[in-house]
């Protein structure tokens, strides 16, 4: 030991302090154990709530409402003086993540759990050492849970400066509007940030490798989501890569289609957005034998087991879907196993939301994947058009739809487009999740008006008995 | 990957068994299927197969230990293509070149989650079952009930519309695979009984209730049928089995307590502020039992009916009944002769306390010789407690109060205390009884003269 090293033990120690990272830590303490919670960065709260879905989410909703109140003159409604006053956008925005990341610290220390600042790194497989700004801290543990998530992938031709080629990050407290912005990755944050964008003023070109959007949806869903992209104004490049800037007061990207032929688009900023990779180097998982997959995952099975006894992963740096909700649902799993119960990552669904104009939401399987999976399936199709609600809410755009077993009617997959379509999927999560039939759903009283119903139309109507459209014969 | 072996719940009310053997130790390749330990549980002894190949990397219990459902109780290494993999959807890909970027699969996998740590013995699936990319029915409820009786959905025959898997169905399977092994395995194995010398009463008739038993309660109103823990089918068997082979008498006699209660005020926080430990009374009562028990031995013994002999017993391990949730259990004090009340009094707090938490041994529970309980905290005048096979005496001490009583021609108000010694008449005559209960009972009322009584 490092003389002048100062030490302290813990039962459980939790590294990151992202929903991931600070749920376990919370749920820890819970059930009864001495939890050291470490965060190399200064708030809580992880990409999620200082950098990803509550930031994206706030410049969304303004964004939205701009859209909305500009749009207003069929209901009679004429705003003036509709102005944008970015600073104090951001400003609002920063102050909801204070709230919220200092949120985060009160419930881990009023739950008996303790905070330590400072990077943390494996000496052993039951020690860490974490680099404080008093120095360094010898951590031994008797379990310790890595939730130290990822962050976004740089391009070697378009390396980040802060300036002119920047990250979701940056792109989430702007300091000014960039005329022209050029998005590099079609993927959802690509997506939403390029929607945002586009409201505040800019002209966005969105630059993606593959031939169309949400690639892996049924055909009505990527259709919807690129029409709607164009609607907004939002230029699509599809089947180009990226393949390097030049730069003078402005900056190009070059851009190559499949034929290898390039053009040039002229930008005052390039947001890069194109995934994100694991945080699991530079943390010491080979002192302590912690293995990866040879994307640098950290390995796990459904009780957040790494390959080292007491050594348990959870959250983005464990792989599947990059979403927050998945790390809470995993932290919770790990918290439990912790502490000796029975619990086990068992989900049939991950439901996940994309949160464009209208908004795309989905839980369990696509009818490709259904097919696939050997059903022979039913759907259901409920276009919002038909409803009351969405035409109050002037929010007609998207449909809900419904996907089931032909033979015993189990409910498969639930894909909406629409007004807050993310509100609504977890109906669908929960049916499938239970193993809800088709009558589950259509037995089940919606609340008039409500957008709700649209899923209940799309469940009846994939029974052939939908009341508000016609159904297919 | 790091696989831990739980001890699986194959229901029947067997929630611990006690550790025979390791078969293997740390370093030990093993194969999947392979015995790694016996285990004995109050129906039989037990191999535990390893539910994976690789090398065993630690061992969590030690022979003689009692381990409880779920107790993780060996850890293997396992080669890794053993391990069932979590159902993991394809993940959002970080690319390395400017590509589609963050995509999002929908669905983990359709493929239920099977539980990497299955029970050593599996039903064969049911052959009518459905193909096997359908999952396995059940709600996050039942699937955690699954989990929590390692059992593995898959072997589940679903009773529920459209092939729903219900509680009640896991909970079938869970018994039928304990069914499975206990009978696999009772060729090979003699079925042990938990308690030593604990003779068991044979089947005979009465054994069960009778059918009208159900009948006639339910011809009367909704009823609930609720299975019993098997602790509580142990207290079963023994208070039977007691009751069965016993002559029971208990004498009861009145002790005044109200010197010892003043002493005890003293220096019970005293002790507790030294020691950390919470004083009661009960270790004057064990010390004044030990010093009757001296006098009168034929209180601490047994009888052993095929040689019609008794046996003394030249120790003293004195039981002592403390309640847990899930009923009634003795932990024995040892020597309680050799050892001075504090640390009585430590041991008794201490075993109380893990008997409630399920963490007292086997080994803690038997060997006592006689039994204290202490019954006061229920109240009434005093009871007649059933005497814990093999032994022959139990001392109840009964709510303390202040009563009127005559002094020297004057009513006066005193701390009473009933007590009573139950005895087996077989072996002990009212007379002995009632003179070891006068001892006590004269040590009790003058403290002093117990201390000099010390040993
Ligand atoms: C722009 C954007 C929008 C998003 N929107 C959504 C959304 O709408 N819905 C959704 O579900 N998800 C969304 N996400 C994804 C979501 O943010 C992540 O899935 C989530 O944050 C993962 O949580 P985590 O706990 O695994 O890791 P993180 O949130 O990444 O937290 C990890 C923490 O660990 C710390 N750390 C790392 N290494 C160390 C170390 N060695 N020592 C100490 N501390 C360390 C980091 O500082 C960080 O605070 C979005 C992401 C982005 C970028």
């Amino acid at each position: 030991m490092v003389v002048g090293t100062a030490s302290r033990g813990c039962q459980v120690a939790v590294i990151g302090a992202g929903p991931g990272g600070y749920l376990a830590a919370i749920r820890l303490a819970q059930l009864g154990k001495d939890v050291l919670l470490i965060e190399d960065a200064k708030t809580l709260g992880g990409i999620c709530l200082n950098e990803g879905c509550i930031p994206s989410k706030a410049l969304i909703h303004a964004t939205d409402l701009l859209e909305e109140a500009s749009h207003a003159n069929e209901m009679g409604l004429t705003f003036t003086g509709l102005n944008l006053d970015i600073k104090k956008l951001v400003g609002w925005k920063d102050r909801i993540v204070k709230q919220l990341t200092g949120g985060v610290a009160f419930l881990v220390t009023k739950n008996g759990g303790d905070i330590l600042h400072g990077r943390a790194k494996f000496v052993t497989d039951r020690r860490l050492e974490v680099l404080t700004e008093e120095g360094p801290v010898l951590v031994e543990f008797e379990q310790a849970v890595i939730a130290t998530g990822s962050r976004q992938v740089e391009l070697p031709e378009f390396p980040f400066d802060g300036r002119w080629v920047i990250g979701s990050r940056e792109a989430l407290s702007p300091t000014s509007v960039p005329e022209r912005l050029v998005i590099i990755g079609g993927g959802y944050i690509g997506l939403e940030l390029g929607s945002v964008y586009r409201r505040l003023g800019s002209h966005v070109d969105l630059v993606e490798i593959a031939d169309e959007l949400v690639p892996f949806h049924d055909p009505e869903v990527r259709n919807i989501i690129t029409q709607r992209m164009r609607h907004l104004g939002v230029t699509l490049h599809m089947g180009h890569r990226a393949l390097r800037m030049e730069r003078d007061k402005i900056a190009r990207v070059i851009i190559a289609g499949k034929n290898g032929k390039e053009s040039t688009l002229e930008a005052d900023r390039i947001l890069v957005s194109v995934g994100r990779t694991p945080l699991s180097g530079d943390m010491g998982l080979d002192a302590a034998g912690v293995r990866t997959d040879d994307r640098g995952f950290i390995r796990v099975n459904h009780r957040m087991e790494t390959n080292v006894p007491g050594i348990y992963a959870l959250g983005d740096v464990v792989g599947g879907p990059l979403l927050a909700h998945k790390a809470y649902r995993e932290a919770k799993v790990a918290a439990e196993v912790i502490a000796g119960n029975p619990s086990a990552f068992d989900n049939v669904v991950i439901p996940a939301v994309v949160y464009t104009d209208p908004e795309l939401a989905w839980a369990g399987m696509t009818e490709t994947e259904a097919k696939a999976a050997g059903h022979r399936i039913v759907t259901g199709t409920f276009p919002f058009r038909a409803s009351g609600r969405a035409m109050t809410l002037s929010a007609v755009d998207g449909f809900a739809k419904t996907i089931a077993d032909a033979d015993s009617h189990l409910i498969l997959g639930v894909v909406i487009v629409g007004r807050d379509a993310g509100e609504m999927i977890s109906e669908a999560a929960l049916a499938i999740e239970m193993g809800a039939f088709l009558d589950d759903l259509a037995g089940t009283i919606h609340p008039h008006p409500t957008l709700s119903e649209g899923l209940l139309e799309s469940v009846e109507a994939a029974l052939g008995a939908a009341v508000h459209v016609l159904n297919a014969k | 990957m790091a696989v831990e072996f739980r001890l699986p719940d194959v229901g029947e009310g067997i929630h611990e068994a006690v550790l025979v053997k390791w078969r293997v130790k740390p370093g030990d390749t093993v194969k999947a299927d392979e015995p790694f330990c016996d285990v004995e549980t109050d129906k039989a002894v037990v191999e535990l197969p390893s539910p994976v190949a690789g090398t065993v990397s630690k061992l969590n219990f030690a022979p003689g230990d009692v381990v409880h459902v779920g107790d993780a109780m060996i850890v293997f290494d396992a080669d890794d293509d053993t391990v069932s993999k979590p159902a993991r959807p394809a993940s959002v890909s970080p690319e390395s070149s400017p590509a589609p970027a963050t995509r999002m699969t929908s669905q983990p996998s359709s493929a239920p989650a099977s539980v990497p740590h299955s029970p050593p013995v599996q039903a064969a699936p049911d052959a009518s079952a459905e193909p096997p990319a359908r999952r396995p029915l059940a709600t996050p409820h039942t699937r955690a009930l699954a989990r929590k009786l390692g059992v593995d959905l898959a072997a589940v025959a679903a009773s529920g519309k459209g092939g729903r898997i219900t509680d009640e169905d896991v909970r079938k399977t869970a018994s039928r695979l304990l069914q499975d092994t206990a009978e696999a395995l009772s060729a090979a194995a003699e079925p042990v009984p938990v308690i030593e010398s604990m003779p068991l009463v044979t089947h005979e008739a009465g054994e069960r209730l009778p059918e009208t038993a159900e009948r006639q309660s339910t011809d009367f109103g909704p009823v609930e049928r609720i299975r019993i823990s098997r602790l509580r089918q142990l207290i079963a068997r023994n208070m039977r089995a007691s009751k069965a082979t016993l002559a029971h008498v208990t004498h009861v006699d009145e002790a005044d307590v109200t010197d010892l209660d003043a002493m005890y005020r003293k220096v019970k926080q005293q002790v507790a502020d030294m020691q950390n430990v919470k004083f009661t009374i009960m270790p004057f009562f064990v010390k004044s039992a030990v010093a009757a028990l001296k006098k009168y031995p034929v209180l601490n013994a047994s009888f052993d009916e095929d040689n019609q002999e008794m046996i003394i017993k030249h120790y003293y391990h004195v039981g002592f009944a403390a309640d847990t949730p899930e009923g009634l259990v003795v932990p024995v004090i040892r020597d309680a002769d050799r050892k001075d009340m504090i640390r009585i009094a430590q041991e008794i707090a201490d075993k109380a306390e893990r008997a409630r938490e399920r963490k007292i041994t086997l080994d803690e529970l038997q060997g006592a010789g006689f039994t204290i309980t202490n019954v006061g905290p229920l109240g009434g005048l005093f009871a007649t407690p059933v005497i814990p096979l093999p032994q022959l005496a139990i001392l109840g001490m009964h709510a303390m109060k202040d009563r009127p009583v005559v002094r020297n021609g004057q009513i006066v108000i005193r701390k009473m205390m009933n007590l009573s010694i139950s005895f087996d008449h077989r072996m002990i005559d009212g007379m002995t009884a009632a003179a070891f209960l006068h001892e006590v009972i004269s040590l009790i009322e003058s403290p002093e003269m117990l201390m000099l009584r010390l040993v």
